[in-house]
């Protein structure tokens, strides 16, 4: 089972990093990626990039985005160009398709935040000499490792929902981008909130530990995440997708 | 044990049945061609086999297992290439195998060495890190051939293997065929809407139209079951003859169109008998010809008899 999940994901970053890949992540859009996140951003912050709430954004945001980008393609792509119904002839459990396809997007979104990650602490360091390594807290680390993957991995799980039920790419690419807008409209209608009632949640979380709220979220997105494969896997039925 | 057995196997879409009532039996070890018109119900039934599809009514048992209960044993133990080959045009050919051997828990060995057994012989080997997109469909197609062999499945189901090919491609793609069933040692479930393919490569053929099975045989018994030797008549014939010749014993069955007379006899060898019969009767012959039908007459009388009867 284990296997066959790997062998699922295998394929699916196979085919992403190809050349040529007309989702538009071919290897040159991909070093892109990491010559703005890794090497120009923080040299523009210097010695203060592992303090900076930018590099917050790149672990707790940017994967979001990433993940967004490839994962619409899933199963949609596979519908699109035919080549579903053979892989569902196959021995592969349902399961198995489901959370291969999950694991390679979730894969592909925490690899590369951790790469330009890797990549931005060399550039700070070779480029900004002189008072010992640079570093990112160890909270923040901690933070960039769990959140990157909680992250890539919400992405990863309404993204292949998105791609399940989506008609064609074209449908799940769009429908991804819904999905983005509403998930962040709350932060859009802060100011709209009552007066008296964000200054006691500004309150609360000032006063409340940050590594607490760090938990607190991080429990949060993996009960969502798990809700979310359930869900997946509820709606993943063979005889469904060859009807479509 | 079979390879499959099908009884009263029925699946209908918006009401109208796809397949119906099909019940077949297929030994192992052969190339089976099921053979039938466009929409006669061909994919419906592999993907019924390969428990794609589940059963309005009736039921399947590929290699011994329920296609409702045990789908993933079945699948286990069969490749298949459907209407579409579904390969992965962005990947190498060889990542394609490798793709599905991982599928089936081969080693990295088995499966560097059973790609290069498998496409050498298809001239495919050379080329097997170019990505396939640019190549003709045939190469393809004899691509998705050798990857539904890749695991060494104990059945294959091939769907329309040749559909879409040009005439020369289609031949080559049922030369690589033929030798593969005999090297692969392995049970065939072929669907064609072509003859001359099922004659080429099927030991037994199931003739389906609109879902039914019509017929089941090897090419030989099917000519032979469905109509002996026919005798064409070309000739004038009295308004009267046609219903003296039908009380002859000798004759299964008579029609008339124009000028021509056609017959079904019980014995060939006495076909002289009819001639001198119908000349005493007063026809003037202008041709007289045996002929044994071939398979496209079988099969187009078959499926042209069941239309007649729905009508
Ligand atoms: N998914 C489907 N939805 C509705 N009708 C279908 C579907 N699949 C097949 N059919 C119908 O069932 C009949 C048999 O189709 P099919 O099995 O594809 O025939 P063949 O493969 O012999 O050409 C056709 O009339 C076709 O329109
Ligand atoms: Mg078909």
């Amino acid at each position: 089972m284990i296997a066959d999940i790997f062998t699922v994901a295998w394929k699916e970053l196979r085919e992403m990093l190809v050349q040529g890949d007309p989702r538009g992540r071919s290897r040159l859009s991909l070093l892109l990626l990491v010559v703005i996140f890794g090497v120009v951003i923080p040299l523009q912050n210097g010695r203060d990039w592992t303090d900076s709430p930018i590099s917050v954004i790149i672990w707790g945001w940017m994967p979001f985005l990433w993940v967004s980008g490839i994962v619409a393609d899933s199963f949609a792509g596979e519908r699109e160009r035919h080549t579903l119904e053979s892989l569902l002839a196959t021995r592969l459990s349902d399961r198995a398709i489901l959370m291969g396809k999950f694991l390679a997007a979730l894969l592909y979104g925490c690899v590369l935040t951790w790469i330009i990650l890797l990549v931005s602490l060399i550039t700070v360091n070779v480029t900004s000499s002189g008072g010992g390594l640079l570093l990112f807290p160890l909270p923040l680390a901690a933070g960039a490792v769990i959140f990157s993957i909680l992250i890539s991995g919400l992405a990863a799980s309404i993204g292949v929902l998105v791609s399940l039920r989506a008609g064609s790419v074209r449908q799940a690419q769009q429908l991804m981008s819904i999905g983005m807008l509403v998930l962040f409209l709350p932060f859009m209608f802060l100011q709209f909130i009552p007066v008296e009632l964000r200054r006691s949640m500004v309150n609360f979380l000032s006063n409340t530990d940050p590594i607490q709220i760090a938990i607190l979220a991080a429990v949060g997105l993996i009960i969502l995440d798990g809700i979310l494969t359930v869900i997946g896997m509820s709606l993943f039925q063979r005889s469904k997708l060859i009807l479509d | 044990m079979d390879a499959i057995r099908t009884e009263n196997l029925t699946r209908s879409f918006d009401g109208r049945k796809a397949v119906d009532r099909l019940t077949l039996e297929v030994p192992r070890g052969i190339v089976f061609g099921f053979l039938g018109p466009n929409g006669s119900g061909k994919t419906t039934t592999i993907r019924l086999l390969l428990g794609l599809l589940d059963a309005d009514e009736g039921r399947a048992e590929v290699l011994g297992f329920d296609t409702r209960a045990k789908a993933d044993e079945v699948r286990k133990r069969s490749g298949a290439l459907l209407e579409f080959n579904g390969l992965y045009e962005r990947l190498s050919a060889a990542d394609n195998l490798d793709y599905y051997g991982r599928i089936w828990h081969m080693s990295k060995a088995e499966r560097d060495s059973r790609i290069k057994q498998l496409l050498t012989p298809l001239e495919l080997y050379d080329r097997r890190t170019e990505p396939i997109g640019r190549w003709s469909r045939g190469m393809k197609q004899k691509l998705a051939v050798a990857r539904t062999l890749m695991h060494q499945p104990e059945l294959v189901f091939l769907d329309e293997p040749t559909a879409g090919l040009d005439p020369v491609a289609s031949a080559a793609l049922r030369e690589d065929l033929e030798r593969l069933a005999m090297q692969e040692g392995v049970s065939i479930f072929l669907t064609t809407h072509n003859l001359a393919e099922a004659e080429k490569l099927c030991a037994q053929v199931g003739v389906i139209s609109r879902g039914q099975l019509l017929a089941v045989g090897s090419p030989e018994e099917l000519r032979s079951r469905t109509s002996a030797p026919r005798l064409y008549i070309t000739g004038r014939f009295a308004p009267q003859t046609l219903e003296q010749m039908k009380s002859n014993p000798l004759i299964q069955k008579i029609e008339q169109h124009n000028s021509r007379l056609v017959l079904d006899l019980n014995d060939m060898q006495r076909s002289h008998e009819i001639v001198t019969q119908l000349v005493q009767s007063g026809a003037q012959i202008d041709e007289v010809r045996k002929e044994k039908a071939d398979l496209e007459d079988v099969f187009l009388n078959l499926v042209d008899e069941d239309k007649r009867g729905e009508a």
